[in-house]
């Protein structure tokens, strides 16, 4: 076994994937109340649960939009799979946080929580009565995260947002599309999952800051400003030229050689930056010249001089295989990958090995194989639990464990439609039809 | 290197403190469209970025060293810490970062290109050369009362070298050290491929995302050599994995907070992105297929479009029975509600064209700013059907020009001492009540605060830091 490998085997087996369940998790004892929908708030909350927070999640009577959001409208065992992505390891109650009896609830509930997440309409919390004035004066120590298109205030505060508008006001989308053609969105749904995890982000400051001080604070967070955020270099290069970033395809107009390239079977990510990465590219291809001709990486990324030499790169990779591409750039040491689809994704032992995607088995919905959010930790790794519930599955434990009412009182919220859950009549409000009535339901 | 004053900006004005306060003054600015103005009111005073500076940090008992190389990744990671206050140090090796060359069409300010500029936010810039064995001993010596490690070289790199996790473990266990690569530090393709660079353009084309991203496939209107994969303008790939890091980063900061232990944190970007490709792999584990690249259309939720206007494009949505109705209403339409009317009509890769194309029949005869005028009178309405959302395909230069985005004070113009003029995104975390994000300085030349550190941390002063110079290992 040469050295490289013997660090890669050493590393395996400090992260040793295969005992997950010997670790603990860093969010272990935080609980978070998600007065969310649709993918952004509830992406947020899911990161929190995948590491640990036990996250109770708050549903109205008609469900979380995402219920209704599935390719090709299929729906598999009841399930929406639009829901399952951002719904894992939570606690589902039916309850609508307007009704003056849930909002008592709730508030008992904050008492008990340190963070209260919502990605409603700024304001609507505060109409509720639960802004975080009133969650402070019951828990000084709560954390309240809310997160909006535009912001609590400000001119556009209060102009309805989604994933694809935060795109296109953010500039995400017109600065993506090949050369010369149209604006594209993104192959998902961009904008609320990056949104989502910097406001995991803001909430593990904040936590962070509390167990320094006690002290906990409210986080107003802006999905489109979010994405201005990410855009790199396109705000200092308009200020300066007064221009727009343009649409350049795969190509990176600020690292060159790096593109996407046509192999005699597929496609190559192909880059090579730093000198030798780029000498060996050009060993690779048999032209040590241009290394010679393009050595100074500022001169190569001028337009006209990037442009010839990707289509010699092109013309090489043609004659070709990925896979040749992929080894001859770990040999000579530039960067060389295939594009990675679901399916490829899915049964590359890579990821399995690494925890990056994990099988269990379901209560509700049988064996699942899923991705795991990221980063892989040595001591405190991140799992997988169970999947997304129908509405309101878990009433009944959650009123039961953290606040401690008895079976009678529960019943009486029932009857007083405080609480509810699936409407039959709905077939992604409720468990898979052959469900037995019992699998799945804590305290059941 | 390009060394020339790219001429005066047209959006100076957007800085305009006085304007801005006057602005400030009227109501309108601050509640904007609320449904709750008290609470607009409220939430201004509490996230005021004017109040900024007054408030405590976050992170401020925190010691951060980038060691990082030719990486975005990692530098987002360390801008993220450093805007919550943390103490970044940024090391370099003594000809500077190859990530300072990183800049769209080779332009320089200085020694600096535009990506570093932007990320190089409240860092403190040091060179070390880690190839050599007193630069090695430095650096343990830095690492070993340091909070946080950040690399970003090929795996085992750093280990090699005798500086990896396992050796600053040993002197330091409360350690966090996070690494980031394509390949992450274990696992097949680490073993096969860990001898590869990190690129974003990798960590896209890996993170699945890339593969249903671009033009449609099933569109006959495009042309062949556009159906291929594309990846998003920015570097997604490298900014996303860099936040995953500083979320593992601040998890594990947490623990350590309360039981003194650090870890290993292995971020690999394509992971980043693969846990964030919607309902993909989903799919395929409950249906054995797998999602087309669907272009502007969506097959989950549609109308969910760009459409063509009369100044360019904007954002159409009316995906539920209510709201297609309320879209159908608006253009009206009712035949078209009749035609597609469930989502099992509206979500076929056949129908979406259509829909597209009748939609476009109606928007291209206004601007952007008459629709969504349009569709917020047709909000108001108490009969109103549903919701219809847009919102135009803003340029860069647009959005550096909106009034939104100056009150909240998005981005900060500096005259650098240094670099002269720049303008940069600001935090994105200032609307914290209690420890808001904030830019203190925009950038440091190459070794600009050796002096400083090593007299810090080391106890090096001038003349040996003179000495360290000419042996090149600062």
């Amino acid at each position: 076994m040469d050295q490289g490998k013997a660090y890669q085997q050493r590393m395996k087996e400090l992260f040793n994937v295969e005992n997950l369940f010997g670790k603990r998790m860093p969010l272990e004892g935080v609980r978070v109340l998600e007065v969310c929908y649709v993918v952004l708030g509830p992406a947020c909350c899911d990161y929190l649960a995948e590491f640990g927070a036990e996250v109770i999640k708050f549903e109205g009577q008609k469900g979380d939009q995402m219920r209704f959001v599935t390719p090709y409208a299929f729906f598999w065992k009841n399930m929406s799979p639009g829901l399952e992505i951002e719904n894992h390891n939570k606690y589902w109650v039916g309850m609508h946080l307007g009704h003056p009896r849930a909002k008592e609830l709730f508030l008992e509930l904050v008492k008990k929580a340190d963070v209260v997440a919502d990605n409603l309409t700024p304001g609507r919390m505060a109409e509720w009565g639960l802004s975080y004035k009133e969650l402070r004066e019951v828990n000084p120590r709560i954390i309240q995260l809310h997160v909006s298109g535009y912001g609590s205030w400000g001119p556009w505060t209060g102009r309805t947002s989604y994933d694809a508008v935060a795109q296109s006001m953010g500039a995400l989308s017109p600065i993506t599309g090949f050369e010369g053609r149209g604006p594209i969105k993104s192959g998902v749904w961009i904008a609320d999952w990056i949104t989502a995890l910097m406001c995991a982000v803001a909430i593990m400051a904040a936590l962070n800051y509390r167990e320094r001080t006690g002290e906990g604070q409210f986080i107003d967070y802006m999905q489109v400003e979010n994405v201005i955020r990410f855009l790199d270099w396109t705000w200092l290069y308009a200020y300066l030229t007064g221009k727009d970033r343009p649409r350049s395809g795969n190509r990176d107009l600020a690292v060159c050689p790096s593109d996407l390239f046509d192999c005699a079977d597929g496609w190559i990510a192909l880059a090579a930056f730093d000198d030798a990465s780029f000498q060996g590219l050009c060993q690779a291809m048999g032209k040590p010249e241009l290394f010679q001709r393009f050595a100074d990486p500022l001169e190569r990324l001028k337009d006209e001089n990037a442009r010839e030499l990707l289509k010699i790169i092109d013309a090489w990779t043609r004659t070709k295989k990925v896979e040749e591409v992929e080894a001859l750039g770990n040999q000579y040491g530039f960067a060389a990958s295939r594009v990675i689809t679901a399916k490829d994704a899915y049964h590359r032992p890579h990821f399995r090995q690494r925890g990056a995607v994990q099988e269990y088995e379901d209560a509700l919905y049988g064996p699942m194989v899923q991705q795991v959010y990221p980063p892989r930790m040595s001591e405190t790794p991140s799992r997988l639990l169970w999947g997304c519930r129908p509405l309101g599955f878990d009433n009944e434990y959650v009123l039961t464990k953290f606040l401690g009412l008895p079976h009678e009182e529960v019943e009486r919220l029932k009857a007083d439609k405080v609480i509810f859950q699936w409407n039959p009549a709905v077939p992604s409000h409720c468990p898979p039809p052959d469900w037995d009535g019992k699998s799945g339901l804590k305290l059941g | 290197m390009t060394d020339k004053k790219l001429g005066p900006s047209v959006y100076d004005d957007m800085f305009d403190d006085d304007a801005l306060a006057a602005m400030l003054k009227e109501d309108k600015t601050i509640v904007g469209l609320a449904i709750n103005e008290g609470y607009a009111k409220w939430a201004y005073a509490e996230t005021n970025p004017k109040d900024s500076f007054r408030k405590p940090e976050a992170l401020d008992d925190m010691l951060v060293l980038d060691v990082s190389y030719a990486n975005f990744g990692a530098l987002y990671a360390s801008s993220i810490l450093a805007e919550f206050g943390a103490e970044v140090i940024r090391i370099e090796p003594p000809a500077g970062d190859l990530a300072r060359k990183m800049t769209p069409y080779g332009i320089m300010i200085k020694d600096t290109g535009l990506a570093y500029m932007t990320e190089a936010r409240n860092k403190f810039h040091i060179t070390l050369n880690l190839e050599t064995a007193e630069g090695q001993a430095m650096f343990r010596t830095l690492a070993s009362r340091a909070d946080v490690v950040i690399e970003a070289f090929k795996p085992g790199y750093m280990d090699k070298l005798g500086i990896g996790y396992e050796q600053l473990k040993a002197l330091n266990p409360g350690l966090i050290y996070c690494a980031l690569h394509s390949y992450g530090q274990f696992g097949d393709d680490s073993e096969k491929y860990g001898n590869q660079p990190d690129y974003d353009i990798v960590a896209q084309a890996r993170g699945v995302i890339m593969s249903i991203t671009g033009e449609p496939d099933l569109d006959p209107e495009v042309p062949p050599e556009y159906k291929r994969p594309l990846k998003h303008g920015n570097w997604m790939g490298w900014y996303v994995g860099g936040a995953w890091a500083a979320f593992g980063i601040q998890a594990a900061m947490l623990v350590k907070r309360r039981t003194g232990k650090g870890q290993f944190v292995d971020c690999s970007p394509p992971e980043g992105l693969l846990a964030i490709s919607n309902y993909v792999m989903q799919y395929y584990h409950m249906s054995g297929n797998e999602m087309p690249r669907a272009g502007n259309y969506d097959y989950a939720v549609f109308p969910y479009t760009y459409v063509k206007c009369k100044d360019g494009y904007t954002f159409m949505s009316g995906f539920t029975d209510p709201n297609w109705a309320a879209l159908c209403e608006i253009m009206n339409r009712p035949d078209l509600q009749k035609m597609f009317p469930t989502i099992k009509e509206r979500l076929t890769p056949e129908n979406q064209p259509k829909i597209q194309h009748e939609i476009e029949k109606f928007t291209e005869n206004y601007t952007s700013e008459e629709i969504l005028q349009m569709l917020t009178e047709y909000s108001r309405r108490p009969d109103k059907k549903g919701t219809v959302v847009t919102g135009r395909l803003e340029t860069p230069t647009d959005v550096l020009t909106r009034d939104h985005w100056r009150v909240r004070e998005s981005f900060v113009k500096r005259t650098d001492p240094y670099y002269g003029e720049v303008l940069i995104q600001n935090s994105s975390f200032k609307a914290m009540s209690r420890t808001p994000g904030r830019i203190k300085w925009v950038c440091r030349p190459v070794g600009a605060d050796n002096e400083f550190i090593y007299q810090k941390y080391l106890g090096v002063g001038k003349g040996k830091l003179q000495q360290l110079k000419e042996k090149g290992v600062v």
